[in-house]
């Protein structure tokens, strides 16, 4: 049986086949590196401010209101484990420690890729409207586990029912008026509230959560661990502070 | 076995010489020794996961060797209902997987000739190995939202040894009854380029917003 010549072995080299698989991984480098070296360059990053004006309005919620002279802008995803890392590990110490001392401000930056992230930004914010905010912000952190990831606790819920009902109760606790509430989350206002954050966080440059800001300068840890992460934010405070 | 190979002259140089060729074809070498070293590979990966996931049976604390980051964390990849698809550990999949292609390497090294149910057997195996490893790529970006370095150990040589098996299955005539995949076979490499590259591509998008923090 004559089998079909292919042409694969023993002849001129290099072959098309070796060009041209030689080329697309080349390509594929060039391609990828550029844009993760070059991409950055559009976006503030290292000793850059962000103007105040892009990252604390007039009406965004202060957690803490200790002082002028140091401000800390959190933009936030209310699902995002990192977050609710991050609160547990060093802004609830802070603004317990640091409370009395400086403005905390967060901001809404609800991932895509969060499915509960919107409802609950839209919970924290119709709390708001009832002069709660702070409240929901840490019943929503407090209770992390309570919504945001599964009843195992293996992965991150999608499970908006059980969010919602674990919001209501929050709102119970807090003594707000549910009723309210879910017609607020579902208000026009609060879709723009959370909207114009998020504008802002893009303006700002922020692309992932959580993104901190103290005096309009990107906090950029260096630290393996929260704990050391903690102390790079302490020692940032203190100095703004000791200014 | 031996009947008609008098000389054991082996390899891609004696098949391009002439009618040594026509025995395994100019995917033959490729494929057997990719056998050995992708099914190796895929083995030990396999096999890591699987003591990996003992460990942390033993311990639910224990944080395996491979959760570097939020994004590169077997832990919560091995922690989903997708890491046990079939109501056992994947990993036991892959070691009995792997493990027979190894043999199947090391048995065409060895000259061993085999039959075409035999291969049809490897095209079926490794289909099968492609088809899942895809929803696992799928559902790692997609639904659980992190990359476990051990599993992307086994994608990255399940789809080689899925490929090369189908071109030699192809260009053998073992599939269709005689030989086709020619363009196929001459671009074989190139195939599989775009294939990774389409895959980390996919993988860059998805987990972005981490890369960049990293440069």
């Amino acid at each position: 049986m004559p089998k079909e010549k292919i042409v694969a072995g023993g002849r001129a080299w290099p072959s098309t086949n070796v060009l041209l698989t030689v080329g697309i991984v080349v390509f594929a480098i060039i391609v990828l590196g550029g844009v993760l070296l070059l991409g950055g360059d559009d976006k503030p990053r290292g000793s850059s401010t962000v103007p105040s004006s892009v990252l604390v309005n007039e009406d965004s919620h202060r957690i803490t209101e200790g002082g002028t002279e140091v401000t800390v802008v959190e933009f936030l995803d209310y699902q995002c484990p990192a977050c609710a890392a991050y609160y547990r590990n060093i802004t609830a110490d802070v603004e317990r420690d640091y409370g009395d001392r400086i403005t905390f401000v967060v901001r809404n930056f609800p991932l895509d890729n969060h499915s509960l992230a919107l409802p609950a930004a839209q919970a924290a914010e119709a709390a708001g409207m009832q002069g709660k905010f702070a409240e929901m912000y840490h019943a929503l952190y407090d209770n992390y586990e309570q919504w945001a990831v599964t009843e195992d606790g293996d992965q991150l819920s999608d499970d908006e029912d059980r969010a919602r009902a674990a919001f209501d109760a929050f709102a119970k606790e807090i003594g707000l008026d549910v009723d309210q509430l879910h017609t607020d989350m579902a208000s026009d206002a609060v879709a723009k509230r959370i909207e114009a954050d998020k504008v802002d966080g893009e303006k700002a440059g922020v692309t992932g959560t959580p993104t901190l800001f103290v005096n309009g300068e990107r906090f950029t840890p260096s630290g393996e661990t929260f704990a050391e992460v903690k102390q790079q934010f302490r020692d940032r405070l203190d100095a703004e502070l000791a200014r | 076995m031996s009947d008609s190979r008098p000389t054991p002259v082996t390899g891609w140089d004696a098949a391009a010489s002439g009618s040594q060729m026509a025995d395994d074809g100019p995917l033959g070498r490729i494929v057997r020794w990719l056998y050995l070293a992708g099914g190796g590979i895929g083995l030990l990966a396999s096999f890591v996961l699987m003591v990996e996931k003992i460990a942390l049976l033993a311990d639910p604390s224990y944080v395996p060797t491979c959760s570097l980051n939020p994004v590169l964390s077997c832990g919560s990849v091995m922690a989903t209902p997708q890491a046990a698809a079939f109501g056992v550990a994947n990993p036991l999949l892959g070691i009995t997987g792997f493990a027979m292609l190894v043999t199947a390497g090391i048995a065409l090294i060895a000259r061993f000739r085999p039959p075409q149910w035999f291969w049809l057997a490897l095209q079926a195996g490794t289909t099968f190995g492609v088809l899942f490893v895809h929803w696992l790529i799928w559902q790692s970006l997609y639904s659980i939202g992190a990359l476990c370095p051990y599993c992307m150990v086994v994608w990255a040589v399940t789809i080689p040894l899925f490929w090369y098996t189908t071109l030699h299955n192809l260009e053998r005539g073992h599939l269709t009854g005689r030989p086709t995949g020619a363009v196929l076979v001459r671009f074989h490499s190139f195939v599989l380029a775009l294939w990774f590259m389409a895959i980390i591509a996919l993988i860059a998008v998805r987990f972005w917003d981490y890369w960049v923090t990293l440069v």
